[in-house]
């Protein structure tokens, strides 16, 4: 055999702190919290689960779904695995679409841009600098068109990630292209975000005037209910209000309490809660702190059921099931060492999984850097495929149900949610928590509080706190640009279109949206009629805003055309 | 800078304008920040939402700011921090720390120093770094 030849060692033994090693053997965790701050046993025996609690606790498939909302779980289906995609034109997020669906993605998840979401058309003079930069921008039908270009919509789940007030248009012009292509829309599978109440905290607010937010979410959900049955017509983002740095308790709380805002409406326009419930879904944060998120998960379905039970009376089991996908945490991640938050992500997506998704989106690992590089976004989508294909994950329903530790956890989690849902219904609900700027105040005060918590040392986060290194100079896997020659041609269609398209007809049908509008009747119908006579969205959203007070322009710069 | 200038900026507490640009709505950070530079004894004035280069500037004299921070986390930092630096330049600001804050990718970093930034503060900074920079770098 060959000897090795000796070579010498890059880091001599003198130049290594052993001291430090030897503390490192010795170290203890400083802290026992979970990341909420809950204060938690060193050991959870049978004393913290006697036999007559299960009854509370139920089977899989069982009122109140603590243990999951299927009895057989993955073994009937996977989750769905789908990526958020949204960039650059619409030609830009089908092509990459296509990409993840080919490499094994099992549904579409389009995201709307800043832009979009605003409820500017693409050549807004604010605008125009933005188009495409956080997701794709939907101007009108055509638009719309090249995104589902040769997409089968009947074979496939879309998610179409519109949040504010301008979901209720997305919604239009998908079923106004289905309608085109052929399809008929009670067939349709797939989920419209609308969730415009939450979406105020994230920027959004000159679109989503808290009456009008009500208003359009509710009339996405009566539209859907009867022409789209099989459309989830919203999930409830519980994911932003984690965003905005609040603990696991909060998170579920508010959310909550925004989706009760839309039920109580729904009532008050006459419709029983059996008739539409079954088609309400959540999105819910995934975190870092493994456990404590499966027991979130496993609180926010007790307390779901009990509330569409006991408070609303529901009968059916559908309208008592919480149905979620989950977001891993973008904010847990940081640029610092990038490639470290794989990691994060897939003990995120671990944790959505033991919690019994329904589908999931793993963020990929340079969120913190730029939008998904090809390569990212199919790491990403790896991460969720080696969950499910390699590790046993799949094989048995709620495999931490009837844990000494979990189901003490998950009562914990359940008492801190109604502690916060309380504490808001006697301020008076949460409309006043929103009208008072409340919720501002606290989302700003626990923001601070985590950044605090960094800074001290309270929590560690590895490369930021802890471990650190020199600042990167590169991104591993690249990053991703906009490719500013699509958008442009998006934006020149635009003006095209609106030189072109029939203007009598034009006029006649958004006419009739502001009008419908100002009669407070469901303006679904009318959108979809005016995306079919080539309206824009910002002169949709204009229309309607407009019939409710509002300026036509959230920016307030341009005139209505009309 | 005349001496009584001078002796004025040594009295007085740095003073820093935070804003975002343009139509980016994540402003968690932008707000985390000024609460915590005034913490550090900072002046801060927080523009808020949907400012365009140009407003930015216009309080920054205003205010007479001796720093201005953007803060970008769409993707548009290489859109408007060129706005931004011509517009402190038109208005002879260049005695002003410009700090930017945000999603940035670390290959932007030189390209936003070769425009006129001074530094960049990428999410996961500690304040720390944030507070001793602006207070070794200040020019006024």
């Amino acid at each position: 055999m060959k000897v090795a030849e000796k070579v010498e060692p890059v880091i001599k033994e003198n130049e290594v702190d052993w001291d430090k090693c030897l503390a490192a053997y010795y170290e203890k965790p400083k802290s026992s919290l979970t990341w909420s701050g809950l204060d938690v046993k060193e050991v959870y025996t049978p004393e913290d689960l006697p036999p007559e609690k299960y009854k509370d606790v139920g089977d899989p498939g069982q009122y109140p779904f603590t243990r999951g909302i299927h009895r057989n779980m993955f073994r009937g289906r996977y989750w769905t695995r789908r990526e958020v995609i949204g960039m650059g034109s619409p030609q830009d997020t089908h092509d990459r679409s296509k990409v993840l669906v080919d490499e094994g993605g099992s549904g579409l998840n389009t995201i709307a841009d800043v832009p979009y979401e605003m409820g500017l058309d693409a050549d807004h003079p604010w605008a125009e600098n933005e188009v495409g930069l956080t997701g794709v921008c939907i101007t009108n039908m055509y638009d719309m068109e090249t995104m589902t270009a040769d997409i089968p919509l009947d074979k496939v789940s879309w998610s179409l990630i519109t949040a504010s007030t301008v979901a209720a248009v997305t919604m239009a012009q998908y079923a106004a292209v289905a309608k085109k292509r052929g399809y008929d829309l009670k067939k349709l599978r797939g989920t419209v975000q609308n969730d415009p109440v939450h979406f105020r905290y994230c920027g959004f607010r000159p679109a989503c005037p808290l009456d009008l937010s009500v208003k359009m979410g509710a009339d996405v959900m009566e539209f859907c209910t009867k022409e789209m049955p099989l459309w989830y017509y919203t999930t409830i983002n519980l994911y932003d209000l984690r965003e905005q740095g609040v603990t696991a308790p909060q998170e579920v709380a508010f959310g909550f309490l925004i989706a009760r805002l839309y039920i109580d409406e729904m009532i008050h326009r006459g419709h029983k809660v059996d008739d539409f419930a079954q088609r309400f879904a959540f999105y819910v944060s995934c975190h870092i702190d493994i456990f404590e998120e499966v027991s979130k998960i496993r609180a926010a379905r007790r307390i779901w059921a009990k509330l569409m039970k006991e408070h609303y009376g529901t009968q059916k089991l559908s309208s008592q099931q919480f149905r979620f996908a989950v977001h891993t945490a973008g904010c847990s991640l940081v640029p610092q060492q990038p490639l470290n938050n794989i990691v994060r992500i897939a003990y995120q997506a671990l944790a959505a999984v033991l919690g019994g998704v329904q589908s999931l989106h793993c963020c990929s690992y340079d969120e913190p850097v730029c939008l998904p590089t090809e390569n990212g976004h199919t790491q990403a989508l790896r991460t969720q495929q080696i969950l499910a294909y390699e590790t046993g994950v799949t094989n048995v329903a709620d495999p931490l149900g009837g844990s000494y530790y979990i189901e003490k956890l998950t009562d914990k989690l359940e008492k801190e949610i109604y502690k916060v849902m309380e504490e808001v219904e006697n301020m008076g609900g949460m409309a006043e928590a929103i009208r008072s700027e409340w919720l501002d105040r606290i989302f700003e005060k626990e923001a601070l509080s985590r950044q605090k918590e960094l800074d001290n040392r309270d929590k560690i986060l590895v490369g930021v706190n802890m471990f650190t290194t020199e600042q990167e100079t590169t991104t591993p896997l690249g990053v991703q640009r906009i490719a500013k020659a699509s958008v442009k041609k998006q934006i020149e269609m635009v003006k095209k279109l609106k030189k072109e398209r029939n203007q009598t007809l034009w006029k006649e049908k958004i006419l009739a949206l502001k009008a419908a509008a100002e009669r407070r009747e469901n303006v679904i119908t009318y959108m979809i009629e005016a995306t079919e006579a080539g309206a824009t969205t910002g002169e949709m959203m204009g229309a309607v805003r407009l019939a409710f007070g509002y300026p036509y322009d959230p920016i307030e710069i341009i005139e209505a055309p009309f | 800078m005349s001496k009584s200038k001078i002796q004025e900026s040594k009295n007085r507490k740095i003073k820093v304008l935070v804003s975002k640009v343009g139509l980016d709505g994540h402003e968690r950070g932008a707000k985390v920040v000024c609460n915590l530079l005034k913490e550090a004894g900072m002046e801060v004035v927080y523009l808020g939402l949907y400012q365009m280069p140009k407003d930015v500037i216009d309080a920054a004299i205003d205010e007479d700011a001796d720093v201005i921070g953007p803060s970008f986390l769409s993707g548009e930092h290489l859109v408007y921090t060129p706005l931004i630096v011509e517009e402190m330049k038109k208005a002879g600001l260049d005695d002003v720390l410009l700090v930017v804050g945000g999603v940035i990718p670390p290959e932007d970093i030189p390209t936003l120093k070769k425009m006129g930034v001074d530094e960049v503060f990428s999410a996961g900074s500690l304040t720390e770094r944030i507070v001793t920079y602006i207070r070794n770098n200040v020019r006024r």
